[in-house]
């Protein structure tokens, strides 16, 4: 008796896990056919999809362009520290950090960013939904509800994750120069050097974003669909989407990183 | 669109729900005929809203048969629940409104996703709410209406696409007598000009014996007596009838007891 | 109009933010005078601590190796055009102990631990039971608040250790697979070139992202209002509080210390 009790909760843990992620792949294929379908028949509900985008944008472009501005002065310093310590490298600093921003750093971090802050918000909005009973009033006139609430904001979210991707990127380039030329004395001339980033380099980046931008609202969707009880119950699935994106945007940025490795090999 | 002749709208048969192991129906079985009103009483927390949810095909039961309107809800895939529910209509225990939806767009809901046309809706939305005496009030949000409006509106929601069953969910809970009687008028009309099916659950077991043609009872997870509306206060089952009554000892041993059905059983595993 | 209404609220929110930035401002003082004879709740500290660690490893063990393999795949390149095989060890250590590693090992506390708490003491706050506190004459700042940062200053750098190590395990397995390098030459180009002093930089900031986060988490949990609604948006907000501090606390010790 005693015996059975930690393996039936085990048991009871690994089928509670299968159940989840059945469930998210569901939520999974039901945005992106949704989106599709959508994009085929021309979006029935374009002014909410715009909300979105005016939601997603407004909410984080301060925020992003803080963090980005701050973390591209960081990685300024950081790498003029570290290459004025062996030799005199400075001149190929802005070149090199052009190239990072593009292929991984601009991408991955505006999503990291984003993952707290739009995951969080779409988790806390359908969660709160879910548990005042409104998304079974929704499923009471036939409404699907991913197709009514998660389709407009991955469609939003996708667009927007590429846009402030390249605002981010933008804002952390421009500070990056400016920590460069006032702590270094690196002439923005030499800093601003686009000559290290390739086509490739920007097709992976903005690749990279596409998919965070698609992953966040669907992994915050779902753990808003799966809230249950009240107040905790909303605290939790909040919680929840923004750890499970913040970890998709690693997933992600790891894989199609080593795709890239593979495809372009040394002349990433 | 309505159920065939001689169908029942609702067919409940030994219907069993558990949420995490916990029992909170074993059994229950029901019939409704169409343009009928069933009054389903019972102990808080007796598993009433739940019963109301499976009829609405919004969870699924765990054992037993469900037939609503002609449609084995059990065998039902997703896509038929869908197109079912447009034809029922449900007012939630706590309203359920769209909280960013205005009031006037909360009670065109049901007729956009319906496909009806755009001055229909209004003109059907503006009767709807002139019926529940909310005129007036179409641009507030939910945030700024009272209970009882909200419920005023919940139940326009409800009832507005002409739903062929509809589902009340404690429609008076909180409100004073006159109010009380006033909604009973107004689902008798609704159900008057639609001849639709209705059933209400409520605490108010006066207010809805006198609306009901036939009550049930909820306790233990089973149907414990259903019979005519006007035989309630007289049933011959003690508990049914204490309960009814709400006479205060055997009342109180009736709730004490579906609250002890309500724990699980030591020992067992959830 | 758009334009006006735009600035309308970006006036409210730059309000909103220096009212948040004022209350953590007045939380972190309540919390040190709480400290001044160092008393501390031991018992509520250590049950926090096992909590939180419970709760993140995992999380923090995935997020480094992901981390230390990602490095490897982004330094790649340069490798194979440069043949720079013994920089391995230490471009990648560099940039993990100094700065990758705490932030992110941060953002990912922050969305585990610091969200958790958030959800946690936001609850306690709709549902009136911090206020019950008070009628008991505990004070929530001493009970409440100082374990939890406590803990999470202790557990943030451990975590931060812990992260460091698995992230070195990381980079060695993408070196091995991806460069065909061997481990030791990763360890000792690691060795060769760093010193303590690049490993403390990044404890030390662990150390600081920990208070922030715990600071920004208590201070939205304790001032929710409005209800399952707000709970969600005080999750929210702590976590973009702490995300914000991350960033401009790094660039300012990174700055101080170089
Ligand atoms: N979705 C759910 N998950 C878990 N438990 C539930 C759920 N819905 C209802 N319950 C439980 O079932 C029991 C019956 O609930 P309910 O039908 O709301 O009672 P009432 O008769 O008061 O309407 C309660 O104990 C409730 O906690
Ligand atoms: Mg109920």
């Amino acid at each position: 008796m005693i015996a059975r009790r930690p393996l039936t909760a085990i048991g009871r843990r690994a089928l509670d896990g299968v159940d989840a992620a059945l469930e998210l792949g569901r939520v999974a294929v039901g945005t992106i056919v949704g989106a599709l379908i959508s994009y085929w028949r021309g979006p029935r509900r374009r002014g909410e999809i715009a909300r979105q985008m005016y939601f997603i944008g407004n909410r984080s472009l301060l925020f992003v362009a803080v963090t980005l501005g701050f973390i591209g002065m960081v990685m300024v310093y950081q790498t003029c520290l570290l290459t004025t310590q062996v030799v005199d490298g400075r001149g190929q600093v802005g070149a090199q950090f052009a190239r990072l921003l593009v292929l991984d750093v601009g991408p991955s971090l505006t999503a990291m960013m984003l993952a707290t802050r739009v995951g969080a918000g779409i988790a806390a909005e359908i969660g709160s939904m879910k548990v005042t009973e409104q998304i079974d009033a929704l499923r009471m006139s036939g409404v699907t509800p991913v197709d009514y609430l998660v389709v407009p904001r991955f469609l939003a979210s996708v667009i927007m994750t590429v846009v402030l991707t390249m605002f981010g990127m933008a804002v952390a380039w421009g500070a990056g120069g400016l920590t460069g030329y006032y702590s270094f004395q690196i002439n923005p001339r030499t800093f601003f050097d686009l000559s290290m980033v390739a086509p490739a380099h920007v097709w992976l980046g903005m690749t990279k974003a596409a998919a965070y931008g698609a992953a966040i609202p669907i992994v915050a969707g779902f753990c808003g669909l799966r809230a249950k009880g009240s107040s905790e119950g909303v605290g939790a699935a909040t919680t929840a989407a923004v750890i499970g994106s913040s970890f998709a945007v690693l997933i992600i940025d790891f894989t199609i990183s080593a795709i890239g490795l593979i495809i372009w090999g040394a002349g990433l | 669109m309505t159920a065939r002749d001689g169908q029942a709208a609702v067919e409940l048969e030994g219907v069993g729900k558990a949420f995490g192991g916990r029992r909170v129906l074993a059994g229950v079985s029901l019939t409704v005929p169409p343009g009928g009103r069933l009054g389903i009483i019972g102990p808080a927390a007796g598993g009433k809203s739940v019963l109301l949810k499976l009829i609405a095909g919004l969870q699924r039961p765990d054992a037993g048969a469900i037939r609503v309107l002609g449609h084995d809800l059990v065998a039902a895939r997703e896509p038929e629940l869908a197109a079912l529910r447009k034809r029922i209509g449900m007012l939630f225990q706590n309203y359920a409104l769209f909280d960013f939806l205005s009031v006037a767009d909360n009670v065109a809901f049901p007729l956009l996703h319906a496909g009806v046309a755009a001055d229909e809706i209004d003109a059907r939305v503006a009767a709807r709410l002139r019926a529940v005496g909310l005129a007036g009030s179409e641009s507030k949000m939910p945030a700024e209406l009272s209970g009882g409006m909200k419920k005023r509106v919940g139940i326009a929601r409800a009832t507005v696409a002409r739903a062929e069953l509809v589902l009340y969910d404690e429609p008076t809970a909180g409100l004073d007598p006159v109010t009380t009687s006033k909604i009973y008028d107004l689902l008798r009309a609704d159900q008057a000009e639609t001849g639709s099916t209705a059933v209400v659950v409520s605490s108010d077991v006066a207010a809805v014996a006198a609306f009901a043609d036939t009550i049930a009872m909820l306790h233990d997870g089973r149907i414990r007596w259903v019979g005519a509306a006007a035989g309630l206060f007289d049933a011959d089952d003690l508990v049914v009838r204490s309960f009814a009554r709400g006479e205060e000892r055997d009342g109180a041993a009736v709730l004490s007891r579906s609250v002890e059905a309500a724990r699980p059983a030591p020992g067992a595993w959830p | 109009m758009i334009f006006r209404r735009s600035l309308t609220q970006l006036g409210g929110r730059v309000m909103a933010m220096a009212r948040d930035v004022g209350g953590v401002f007045v939380l972190t003082m309540e919390v040190l005078r709480a400290l001044i004879p160092p008393r501390l709740d031991g018992r509520e500290t250590v049950r926090n601590l096992y909590k939180m660690g419970n709760r993140s490893v995992p999380i923090v063990v995935l997020t480094a190796l992901f981390v230390g393999g990602l490095m490897v795949i982004q330094f790649a390149a340069f490798v194979k055009q440069f043949g720079a095989r013994a920089l391995v060890g230490w471009g990648t250590g560099y940039a993990v102990f100094r700065e990758v590693g705490p932030i992110l090992i941060g953002l990912m506390f922050s969305g585990r631990v610091g969200a958790n708490n958030t959800a946690e003491l936001a609850t306690m706050t709709v549902t009136e039971q911090v206020d019950g506190l008070q009628a008991l004459a505990i004070d929530p700042i001493r009970y409440l608040v100082v374990p939890r940062v406590v803990a999470m200053m202790i557990m943030l750098v451990a975590l931060t250790v812990i992260g460091d190590a698995v992230a070195l395990i990381g980079t060695m397995i993408m070196s091995y697979v991806v460069l065909d390098i061997h481990p030791y030459t990763v360890w000792y180009s690691l060795v060769d070139n760093l010193g303590p002093s690049d490993f403390l930089h990044g404890i030390s900031k662990s150390l600081v992202f920990g208070a922030a986060i715990a600071l920004s988490s208590c201070y939205f949990g304790l001032t929710v209002r409005g209800g399952a609604v707000g709970v969600g948006r005080a999750v929210n907000a702590a976590v973009v509080g702490a995300a914000v501090s991350i960033c401009f606390l790094d660039f300012l010790m990174t700055y101080l210390t170089a």
